[in-house]
């Protein structure tokens, strides 16, 4: 298969926010997630993970702050802005990669809005007042200010991920990885969280099946399939070949079936 | 089971609510020393869950219908110490969320649906495992240890009850205790088929508990059975004690007669009138209870026969 | 959002509903005590409790026919075994004593919960340094209780949807088994809510 390493090679005099080398991971139940993967990400892109269920996107994510491999050995196979992602390092690595989970619920799991936003900076010991601070920046970024009351089984499901995801970017992190972000929301949930994240600085990799995110977010982006690296490119290009895209459990997302060919 | 407000007075209230103090702490302590720190949000979703089963509603005959409450369950699952922190917290959920369970009475339920439940249910299970190996051993003993558990807190419930005055001991023994004998079934048999769906779903969940509260040390044990063993004298002994009096003079005579009941050792502040026939039902409850008893753990081997696959059996 | 069985009315305004977490939970145990625990020898006392209790319901805006529902629910246990008490001598004044302590009491806690949202409560108990773990506890049970009360229901309706025989002996086995997919579900989210946590810094 094609390998387009050309958006890597083009952004070399960037920051490497994140260099995989050879990433392998195997279950405790002997399923092997990951075969050697290897790519690097630019500060301030954005790149689109796509693939079949159980190709291995959430697993990878999970890397990228340490949640796997549960033993953290020293030989990493995962870099972040240069730094091996190891047990000495965990808290930094984690306070510059923020990850959003694919389930709302499992993120959010203070008894209020205001508690849930502001358990990342605390836990990074910041004070109470800056902690508050970043509270308020966080939920109005997101369009929720005035919710810090609230408990989370009152909210809608877009809510609960926007509520989520303040509470990463309380964080400040560098680097966004997101898990499948659309994925129980509505058109319009889809809508207002596109245009959130169009407006977020950090670099960003986006695991998810939403094709027509991926088009609209990230001009970049990386096909896996059975653990596996299949192609890594274009997203205008990758996504518009439609052999690629069957032959991997996919299909041309429809924005691209009604645009010009050129 | 839960103790609404108003039915313990003062010094049976406070009693319940420093053994359950004492045991909680107990808990918490080994808790803290002995659950790897990535289990700590289990504890509230463990609690979750059992409040959640609590709320199906399983049919008995008749239309009507009967709760679960999960003690051994629990225990078998997470450990005695880690299960005390479960029950107690739903407890108090349900004391202050749905009024479901007296304030004053927290202490009680705790005692009686926390430490006697889960931890001498649990305790029985052990016992009773050391005769049964095997996946098909789990589930004997847990399906007897939860029958068990559930009876004995009706008695110490019975016992509560009594002390404070609000029902004699010769009715609510009865009362409490052949009702749970036909709730412990239930109990039973649904901790029995839970652990099954457990074992064919997830095994090696089962087996991590199984082997992981292997031994949760001397001294716990000791702080336990003390505080156990405390309840048990002040909420039962006292009234049991008056047993032996009564089953000699059923014995000495022919069918039913009045019978005053034999003094207990701390004297309730209402004298206990004899109704014809009620302190033959507390003696004739023991004596079902005995029996009920061989007969429930008869039942469990069968149960886990019927539930259990052969080869499984040779499994651990 | 069909959780409101949790909280329905701990979101609407009232002066009830204004009064400080702490200081609510405090009066409501201190009236279950005294209530609870006092002998019955100033009927008064009770008289006066109970209009106090009505005029705090009304001042809550809660709807009276949701109060007298929770009331009524709750009530079935305590006759129950308050019937049992009648058996003794002085039966007839034990009962009514502890039906209207018990009721009185239920209905100051019935006022309490709705008026009270759970998290301020859990707020009270970390600030009177109650043991950590418990509180956690108490704070992710409450959290996730309306997340698995739908799980428990929904693979329960989906089970007994395909159970077209009313055999009651499946419908056991089919409870035993939506129990038992219900507590490997917890704990796997426990796992999942644990990696959210060391997410964001939790060590």
């Amino acid at each position: 298969m094609n390998r387009d390493r050309e958006s890597g090679e083009r952004g070399a005099k960037k920051a490497q926010a994140i260099e995989i080398k050879d990433l392998r991971f195997r279950y405790t139940d002997g399923v092997d997630a990951l075969r050697g993967i290897s790519f690097s990400v630019n500060e301030g892109d954005c790149v689109g993970l796509v693939g079949p269920n159980g190709a291995g996107k959430s697993t990878l994510l999970l890397h990228l702050n340490g949640i796997l491999p549960e033993r953290l050995d020293a030989a990493s196979s995962v870099f972040v802005f240069g730094h091996p992602v190891s047990e000495q390092n965990l808290t930094e690595i984690r306070r510059r990669v923020g990850l959003l989970f694919q389930d709302a619920n499992d993120q959010l799991f203070c008894p209020t809005v205001f508690e849930d936003v502001a358990f990342g900076p605390e836990q990074f010991g910041l004070d109470p007042a800056e902690v508050a601070g970043r509270v308020h920046t966080a939920l109005a970024q997101v369009g929720l200010s005035g919710f810090e009351k609230r408990a989370p089984h009152h909210l809608s499901r877009g809510e609960r991920r926007r509520v989520c995801l303040a509470g990463v970017l309380a964080c400040d992190p560098r680097v966004l990885a997101l898990d499948e972000p659309t994925s129980d929301l509505d058109p319009r949930g889809k809508r207002e969280l596109k245009a959130l994240l169009r407006q977020i600085p950090a670099t960003k990799i986006v695991a998810t099946h939403d094709l027509e995110l991926v088009v609209e977010l990230c001009p970049r982006t990386i096909l896996l399939d059975r653990g596996e690296l299949i192609a890594d490119g274009s997203t205008a290009q990758l996504l518009n070949d439609e052999s690629l895209m069957l032959a991997h459990g996919l299909e041309r997302p429809h924005i691209l079936q009604h645009r010009h060919p050129h | 089971m839960h103790i609404p407000d108003g039915f313990l007075d003062a010094k049976t209230a406070m009693a319940t609510a420093g053994l359950a103090a004492g045991g909680l702490a107990i808990a918490l302590r080994q808790v803290r020393r002995q659950l790897p720190r990535r289990k700590i949000p289990l504890l509230g979703l463990a609690a979750a869950f059992v409040f959640a089963a609590q709320m199906l509603n399983f049919p008995v005959a008749g239309g009507t219908s009967g709760h679960f409450v999960g003690g051994v369950l629990t225990a078998v699952l997470l450990g005695p110490s880690a299960a005390v922190v479960v029950l107690a917290s739903v407890l108090i959920v349900q004391c202050f969320l749905f009024a479901d369970g007296g304030v004053t009475a927290l202490g009680a339920n705790v005692f009686n649906m926390g430490l006697i439940g889960g931890v001498v249910g649990y305790a029985i299970y052990r016992l009773v495992r050391r005769v049964s190996p095997g996946t098909r051993g789990v589930v004997m003993a847990a399906a007897f240890a939860a029958w068990c558990s559930t009876v004995l807190a009706a008695i110490v419930c019975a016992g509560e009850l009594a002390l404070s005055g609000t029902v004699a001991w010769p009715v609510a023994f009865p009362a409490m205790a052949n009702v749970h004998m036909l709730i412990g079934i239930g109990e039973g048999v649904i901790t029995a088929l839970v652990i099954v769906a457990i074992a064919r779903a997830r095994p090696e969940l089962l087996e991590q508990s199984v082997g992981e509260h292997a031994d949760p040390g001397f001294g716990t044990v000791l702080v336990f059975g003390l505080v156990i063993s405390f309840g048990l004298a002040l909420f039962v002994a006292p009234f049991a004690c008056s047993w032996p009096d009564g089953l000699d003079k059923v014995a000495k005579t022919l069918g039913f007669e009045h019978r005053a009941a034999g003094q207990p050792l701390l004297h309730s502040p209402i004298p206990v009138y004899q109704l014809p026939g009620v302190s033959s039902a507390a003696v004739a409850t023991a004596l079902a209870g005995a029996i009920g008893t061989v007969v429930v753990f008869a039942l469990a081997f069968l149960l886990a026969r019927l539930l259990v696959p052969g080869p499984a059996a040779d499994r651990n | 959002m069909r959780h409101d069985f949790l909280d329905r009315y701990s979101r609407i305004d009232s002066p009830i509903h204004r009064l400080p977490a702490g200081t609510k939970l405090a009066i409501a145990v201190a009236i279950v005590l005294a209530t609870a625990l006092t002998p019955i020898s100033v009927p008064v006392y009770f008289g006066v409790l109970g209009i106090f209790l009505v005029i705090v319901a009304v001042a809550s805006r809660i709807s009276p026919l949701f109060l007298a529902k929770r009331l009524i629910l709750l009530e079935p246990f305590v006759l129950g075994v308050a019937g049992l008490a009648l058996l003794q001598p002085n039966g007839g004044r034990v009962f009514a004593m502890i039906v209207i302590k018990s009721t009185l009491c239920l209905f100051t806690m019935i006022l309490l919960s709705n008026t009270t949202p759970f998290a301020a409560v859990v707020s009270v108990l970390r600030r009177i340094h109650f043991p950590d773990l418990l509180t956690t506890t108490l704070a992710l049970m409450v959290r996730y209780l309306s997340v698995l009360v739908d799980e428990a229901e929904r693979m329960h309706r989906a089970r007994a949807s395909r159970t077209f025989v009313r055999n009651r002996r499946r419908l056991w086995k089919t409870l035993g088994t939506v129990i038992g997919q219900l507590f490997v579900r917890s704990t796997e989210r426990a796992e999942r809510i644990h990696a959210a946590m060391c997410s964001r810094g939790w060590k």
